[in-house]
């Protein structure tokens, strides 16, 4: 019998509470989904509204007494019988706390739920802690009891960050040392569940995408809520992505945008090419708003027959076997098509005079949205071909990190081979260990679900087949996706109904939100670390929510939005006025002067920039005033060394002294040397 | 009486002295700076400076409105004269002269030496081990006698960026370049950058930026330039609206930047700035630009079953190979060659310069030289019969004589032009050899010490020239001495007498109506008076026939045809169509060969004034015979022809002339500017001509009066070496194609004669009294040739008839043949005092 030590043995215990913890924990990532706490009194009356006439998404508004909106986004499920509520899907729901007005610029956008992303049953949950089961195993089939997980809480985008590395450091501190089979469950587990959630975070871009594309439908989203949620959803599969300031999310999200569009256009190209060397049919397949996202490829009837000695095959970059020659083809009794061609070889309806009917057999189909190479999605001939192509990296990487305990950092042999594997596999853009398919297996599952261009019987075939690339037992087949998307929006509504519902949650969410307001960055920290450690489970907030804190929201709010505009505003051009209508940044700096005292040093560089770069002397007066409200050292070090510049004219200098001395007076935030030579230079 | 006459020419003087002064104040601009977009389309800028951004009111390029339309001039019709491709197109730009250069790559035909114009990496490594000092387009242009702009202005008064056409490297910009990069940034920024992906590629281009911003504020500077690719790189990849403008309003911004930064100086009355591009692009939101691939089709046994050599890898993105920055000669062997399997680098057949995407130029071994290869190869064969080998050996020998005139008068000329060369060598040497070794800052400063290295480069350049040809010259000598009598083809080598790695001469229309690319299947085959069957023996490919029929299975794109090729052009020696009547004092005649029977020429000749006059000629069924004569038959006006001209409804003729009758005639290229401008070909027909007609610039005319010998041979030497990169076929792509088989650009292209790809940009905007006039567009058009000397004309640098001033002429710049876009100037009351010309103490030299 084996002795365990005292100490060792309360690790052991220890660690298995929290390998517990995480396992069953993981898939309810935000708070909102857990809070299920008594009742609060506001009822949630709902007023729908609807957008009629579009033909691919319909978005539902719900206003909340509490002062705030439920909007989802609709999908028609077949895209074939516009405004049809019965084959409608509701995929996105977003939530949007309005403060009760209707002045967007306090309006702060909080949960957004992919309303396909569920709770994994029982089953599923299990399946997905087996290392090396790469496959699906079920549906979940029971009705969604409880509030449906969000996939981001856009007002708290860095709790992300700081979970996933506590994450981390139990992993390796409770759980690797129970030995292999612990370490890989727990692994394929949190891998899967990531998974599982970027899956739905691709898809909500897709449909947040292709929704703003409805060229005839105004979006209820404004440009920059759409950049928000957007980019929040993209940083949410960075590491770091959920501490990235901002400022950065415009160009974060024009550089994701150009890059998909840039690697979608070469894989049409690529595979349009090879198609074409190797006598193959390309045809490109749309999502509803034009964007070719995957591509088929087909042989015909007559093909097949005339080029069975032919023995030139190329198969790079299609990764399927040759067609010629191959019996399952000579004898073919799967999905076929007939369509019609006129001599320049276009596609045209039957009754075209001179058209030629060709029957076609569909070889593969392939999502165009993938790193440099075109990515196998279906293989008509061998359901195993994609999956093969897919699990391979996973396969490396399982047994490299939980068989083997390798690691790229501690072991230079491994590094140096690793890396050169990936780097020809990548380079050479051979089929395996390529990065996963995760994202063109998303959306071409909401292709299946909104293109009208497929033939319902081919596209019941694609999607059986689609379900074969999975590795993921989490994941639920399409059928399954819809009815739970419609049941957790039944829940979701049904929650934002409840006076302990999500009115409830709004109020919480909001006394938290308070909290930066009411204390200062040490006490905030403390907080944080409670929160992190409590697996999300404590979360400090003020107590109730007074009308004065309602108040403070609405002014911190209003100053972030302002904050941002100023910083953009501040940084684009050399002249502003050039760029920007002016009275827009006045305004903007009014609010500041006249509610910034707690504005950051951020703001106030903002301010300062923009008094240099304009020569609108009444903007340039606003910013010293701006600069004057604002109580810290930044704001009245760039107020004196405005005074202390001899280009600057002589009245805007003296209305900078008369700033500096009252700001001395009133014992403002200023550096000791700034008040030292502030007193010497202009006096008190 | 005497003192008092003196004094009175003394004031006399001294007033002319301040008059002049005055004017020159009046309308003078003294520096110039230049931002040089590649790939920037007129249509593009004008629809989004014309497009309000809903959140500022403003329009979406606001600094462009600001500063070209509201305080500048813009020329609204600006093209590319040639083809929309950037190493031409830029070259044109920057000399104000006739291409020379005609391709983004060219190849030397006997050496396959490759002019790689574009790339930068070979040119930074050269210039670190100190043998070469500039771009190898700066090199080219200065051996046949060309000056850039930038050389108007000397070194220590100019700041000219990273560009194609670079003279120097400034390694400083590549370190700071890094360096900024951090400093410029805050900690949390860097990593936030760092998260969301580190933009490598803009390291230098900031860079670049912030050197120019600094450098504006040195007043000795006179000539400031900044050079940026990122429009044309995002429009060849993306074809969505958002990426191009997000492009878009980078330029915009700099513009913003350096606009602010000159009106922040004191010279910034008498600064002019100027936005200029070297083409548009082809691109719509709507459509992929499809590829094609020439190397495959070539490759083919249909087509000719070709070794290929390009100066691009293959899908060079999927290539480990394609990682080798320094980008050799690429060779893709075909397995469908008909008689050289195996021998892909010794003896490739096509060159493929596929650059610029929407065409592409081929060369083709001299269909004789593979007569020759073949035949050797079979007479090497034991088991020949004897009648094939008398057969065999007397057209082998046929064949030769055949070209012996031709090649023994090349043997000769360019032996005497080699011997030229090697005393110029010698010559070099000497002065490289006394170059001081080390240089001092003030050297470095002035530029000296590039000036010397160039000199080695230039040595450097010319013993590899000398070496390759001799070597070509030495197999063709032994080819030459083959008779006969003591023909023993089983001790022949063929690489003694085949050249390997050459094309030989360039291919007549003929040659490439019937190209031999093999064996026929049932091998040699005599007639029946025992000599060799020609017909029956070889394989023929017609290349115009082929490539012409070219079409493709996958046909997906509303408003893309199937035919990737829209036609093909070559040009034909004025010679061999004498006998038709239309076609006397012709002095360039270019065919081109649209497929399904559409056929045209575009002739050219001086008028009695020495002016360009071209015409455009509707024509079928050109075919060549075997001694040189060209028959062909005129055909009617109709729609369909290439270029569409006809059926244009843009097409603008003066009033009252039917179109048939005013395109039967000839005109000047500046009327069919006017009239073809707004069509889909735009100036295609002038461009056509300029880029395949020859351009002989004062350094090449051999037969100038008063040369030495010795300059004579190396005029003639340089003469030859601008012939032997001549392509035999130009491939021009349809809509929405391209040939660019290294990797893929689906977003757009350029490289065609469509007005959508050579519409171009060109502004100005100046302090005010540089006379620039503002909110003015000018709907004259003009092209490339105009740039330079508009620039220097309104830098008061170029005299009466568009001559440079006497100090740019003892530079080398000569007439320009381009008008002055005087539009520009017509705010100016006198015209602009001569900058370049000035003492120290401003006074005017006359």
């Amino acid at each position: 019998m084996r002795s365990v030590p005292p100490r060792l043995r309360a690790r052991q215990d220890c660690s298995i509470f929290f390998s517990l913890l995480v396992i069953f924990s993981l898939p309810l990532p935000f708070p909102v989904a857990a809070q299920q706490a008594a009742a609060d009194s506001s009822a949630a009356a709902a007023s729908t509204q609807n957008d009629a006439g579009n033909p691919a998404f319909r978005i539902e508004r719900i206003s909340l007494d509490v002062g705030a909106e439920l909007l989802t986004v609709f999908g028609d499920l077949d895209g074939r019988e516009p405004n049809n509520r019965a084959s409608e899907v509701p995929l996105v729901s977003i939530l949007r706390d309005t403060l009760g007005d209707a002045d967007p610029e306090n309006d702060r956008l909080r949960h957004v739920w992919m309303l396909t992303y569920t709770r994994p049953t029982l089953k599923q949950r299990l399946a997905a802690g087996v290392p090396f089961l790469y496959t699906r195993v079920g549906n979940k089939k029971k009705a969604v009891r409880g509030v449906p997980p969000a996939v981001i809480d856009l007002a708290q985008p860095d709790k992300d960050v700081w979970q996933r590395f506590l994450w981390m450091a139990l992993q390796n501190i409770f759980v690797n040392p129970y030995g292999v089979t612990a370490k890989s469950s727990s692994r394929t587990f949190q891998r899967n569940t990531e998974d599982y959630r970027k899956v739905h975070v691709i898809r909500a871009l897709a449909v947040l995408s292709l929704y703003e594309a409805e060229a005839d439908v105004e979006s209820v989203f404004s440009p920059a809520e759409m950049l928000e949620i957007q980019s929040r959803l993209i940083l949410t599969q960075m590491t770091f992505g959920g501490i990235v300031d901002d400022a950065f999310l415009q160009k974060l999200h024009q550089n994701q945008a150009t890059a998909q569009l840039d690697e979608r256009g070469h894989n049409w190209e690529l595979l349009r090419q090879r198609a074409e060397a190797e006598g193959l049919l390309f045809e490109p397949l749309q999502l509803p708003d034009g964007s070719a996202t995957h591509a088929l490829v087909w042989t015909t009837r007559h093909d097949v027959a005339s080029n069975r000695q032919r023995r030139k095959w190329d198969n790079r970059f299609l990764n399927i076997s040759k067609p010629w020659g191959d019996k399952r083809l000579d004898r073919w009794d799967g999905y076929t098509e007939t369509r019609f061609f006129d001599a320049e070889n276009r596609a045209v309806v039957s009754d075209t005079p001179g058209a030629r009917a060709v029957e076609m057999i569909p070889l593969a189909l392939y999502g165009l949205d993938n790193p440099k190479i075109p990515a196998l999605l279906v293989d008509f001939r061998d359901g195993g071909n994609p999956k093969r192509r897919e699990v391979s990296r996973r396969v490396l990487e399982d047994v490299a990190r939980n068989i083997l305990s390798l690691s790229r950092f501690g072991d230079i042999h491994y590094f140096l081979g690793r890396t050169i594997f990936d780097f020809i596999t990548s380079r050479r853009g051979m089929d395996v260990n390529q990065p996963t398919r995760l994202r063109t297996y998303s959306q071409l599952k909401l292709l299946l679900t909104l293109s009208a261009s497929l033939d319902p019987e081919f596209r019941e075939e694609i999607s059986r087949r689609l379900e074969h690339v999975s590795l993921n037992p989490l994941e639920n087949d399409l059928a399954a996706e819809a009815r739970l998307a419609r049941a957790q929006h039944a829940a979701l509504m049904d929650y934002a109904r409840r006076p302990d519902g999500l009115a409830r949650q709004l109020d919480r969410d909001r006394r938290a939100e308070l909290v930066p307001l009411a204390h200062g960055r040490t006490a905030r920290v403390l907080f944080r670390f409670g929160h992190v450690l409590s697996f999300g489970h404590y979360t400090h907030r003020e107590k109730a929510l007074p009308e004065t804190g309602r108040t403070q929201i609405d002014v911190a709010r209003r100053l972030a939005h302002h904050r941002r505009f100023l910083r953009e505003v501040s940084k684009s051009s050399p002249i502003i006025e050039v760029v920007w209508d002016m009275s827009e940044v006045r305004r903007s700096l009014q609010f500041v002067a006249e509610h910034g005292a707690r504005a950051d040093g951020a703001t106030a560089s903002a301010a300062a920039r923009i008094f240099a770069r304009t020569k609108d002397e009444a903007t340039q007066r606003l910013c010293l005033d701006t600069l004057y409200h604002i109580n810290n050292e930044t704001a009245k070090n760039a107020l004196w060394r405005i005074h202390q510049d001899q280009t600057v004219p002589d009245p805007i200098r003296t209305l900078s002294a008369e700033y500096l001395r009252k700001a001395v007076r009133e014992e403002q935030r200023i550096s000791p040397t700034d008040t030292k030579a502030i007193i010497s230079a202009i006096g008190q | 009486m005497k003192i008092l006459s003196t004094l009175s020419r003394q004031i006399i003087v001294l007033v002319l002295v301040l008059f002049v002064s005055a004017v020159a104040h009046a309308a003078t601009i003294r520096r110039v700076v230049v931002i040089k977009v590649d790939g920037l389309p007129h249509d593009q800028v004008e629809r989004f400076v014309r497009e309000r951004d809903s959140r500022t009111g403003k329009s979406r390029l606001p600094w462009i409105e600001h500063v070209f339309y509201e305080r500048g001039t813009r020329v609204a019709n600006f093209y590319v004269r040639g083809m929309s491709l950037s190493g031409p197109s830029w070259s044109m730009l920057d000399t104000g002269q006739h291409l020379q250069i005609k391709g983004n790559v060219e190849f030397d035909r006997l050496t396959l030496h490759s002019y790689d114009y574009l790339n930068f990496i070979p040119f930074y490594l050269g210039n670190a081990f100190q043998n070469r000092v500039d771009m190898p387009g700066v090199g080219a242009l200065d051996e046949v006698g060309l000056p850039l702009l930038i050389d108007a202005y000397p070194y220590d008064e100019r700041h000219t960026s990273f560009q194609l056409y670079q003279r120097g490297a400034r390694w400083t910009t590549l370190q700071r370049g890094l360096q900024n990069r951090f400093t410029s940034r805050s900690p949390r920024e860097i990593f936030d950058e760092w998260t969301t992906g580190f933009d490598a590629r803009s390291i230098i281009t900031e860079q670049l930026e912030r050197e120019l911003l600094e450098k504006l504020n040195n007043p000795r500077l006179r000539y400031l330039d900044l050079y940026s690719t990122d429009f044309d790189h995002a429009a060849h990849h993306n074809r969505d609206r958002e990426t191009h403008i997000r492009a878009l309003q980078e330029v915009d911004a700099t513009i913003g930047r350096v606009w602010t930064t000159i009106q922040n100086t004191p010279q910034a009355a008498e600064t002019a700035l100027v936005l200029v591009s070297d083409h548009g692009t082809n691109t719509d939101e709507r459509v992929y630009s499809q590829g094609y691939n020439l190397v495959r089709l070539l490759g083919s046994a249909g087509g000719g079953g070709h070794h290929v050599i390009t100066k691009r890898r293959l899908l060079n993105d999927y290539a480990l190979k394609g990682i080798y920055p320094l980008i050799p000669l690429i060779t893709t062997t075909t397995s469908e060659s008909f008689y050289l399997k195996g021998q892909s680098t010794d003896y490739p057949t096509a060159l493929i310069d596929f650059d610029g995407n929407e065409r592409s130029s081929i060369h083709l071994r001299a269909t004789d030289l593979n007569v020759l290869h073949i035949l050797l190869q079979q007479l090497k064969r034991k088991d020949l019969a004897p009648d094939l080998r008398r057969a065999a050996t007397k057209n082998f020998f046929a064949t030769i004589e055949r070209c012996r005139a031709s090649w023994q008068i090349r043997l000769a000329e360019m032996n005497e032009e080699l011997g030229a060369l090697r005393r110029l060598i010698e010559k070099q040497r000497a002065v490289v050899a006394a170059q001081p070794k080390k240089w001092t800052k003030e050297d470095r400063d002035a530029g000296r010490d590039q000036d010397s290295r160039r000199l080695f480069a230039h040595l450097d350049s010319w013993i590899s020239d000398e070496r390759e040809y001799a070597e070509h010259l030495r197999t063709l000598a032994h080819l030459l001495a083959l008779t006969p009598d003591d023909f023993d083809p089983a001790r022949l080598r063929i690489e003694d007498v085949i050249p390997k790695r050459s094309m030989g001469d360039a291919n007549s229309i003929h040659d490439l109506q019937n190209y031999l690319v093999g064996l026929a299947p049932g091998g040699l085959v005599t007639s029946v008076d025992g000599s060799l069957d020609t017909n029956q023996s070889f394989a023929r490919v017609n290349y115009f026939q082929l490539l012409g029929d070219v079409s493709v299975r996958n046909n997906v794109q509303p408003g893309v045809s199937n035919r990737p090729i829209d036609f093909v052009a070559a040009r034909i020696s004025p010679e061999s169509v004498r006998v038709y009547e239309d076609l006397r004092g012709v002095e360039a005649i270019i065919w081109l060969s649209g497929g399904r029977g559409a056929q045209a020429l575009i002739l050219a000749r001086q008028d009695e004034r020495g002016k360009l006059q071209l015409r455009y000629l509707p024509v079928s069924e050109l075919s060549q015979s075997a001694d040189g004569q060209i028959e062909v038959a005129r055909a009617a006006w109709r729609a369909g022809l290439p270029l569409k001209i006809f059926e244009d409804p843009r097409l603008e003729i003066p009033n009252g002339e039917s179109r048939p009758a005013w395109l039967d005639e000839w005109h000047t290229d500046l009327d069919w500017l006017r009239a073809t401008h707004r069509t889909t070909y735009s100036n295609a027909i002038i461009g056509l001509h300029e880029q395949l007609a020859r351009h002989q610039s004062e350094a090449l005319d051999f037969n100038q009066a008063g040369l030495s010998n010795d300059e004579r041979l190396l005029r003639r030497f340089r003469w030859r070496q601008r012939m032997l990169v001549e392509a035999d076929l130009l491939i021009v792509a349809n809509n929405h194609w391209n040939f660019d088989v290294r990797g893929f650009n689906p977003g757009g292209n350029h490289g065609s004669f469509f007005r959508v790809s050579t519409h171009s940009t060109l502004m100005f905007a100046g302090g005010g009294e540089t006379g620039i006039p503002r909110g003015l567009e000018i709907e004259e058009p003009y092209d490339s040739l105009s740039f330079v000397p508009t620039i220097l004309a309104l830098t008061g640098q170029l005299g009466e008839g568009g001559n440079s001033v006497p100090a740019l002429w003892r530079q080398g710049f000569r007439t320009f043949p381009g008008r002055i876009i005087k539009e520009v100037m017509s705010q100016q009351t006198e015209p602009a005092a001569p900058v370049a010309a000035k003492t120290e103490n401003g006074l005017v030299m006359k």
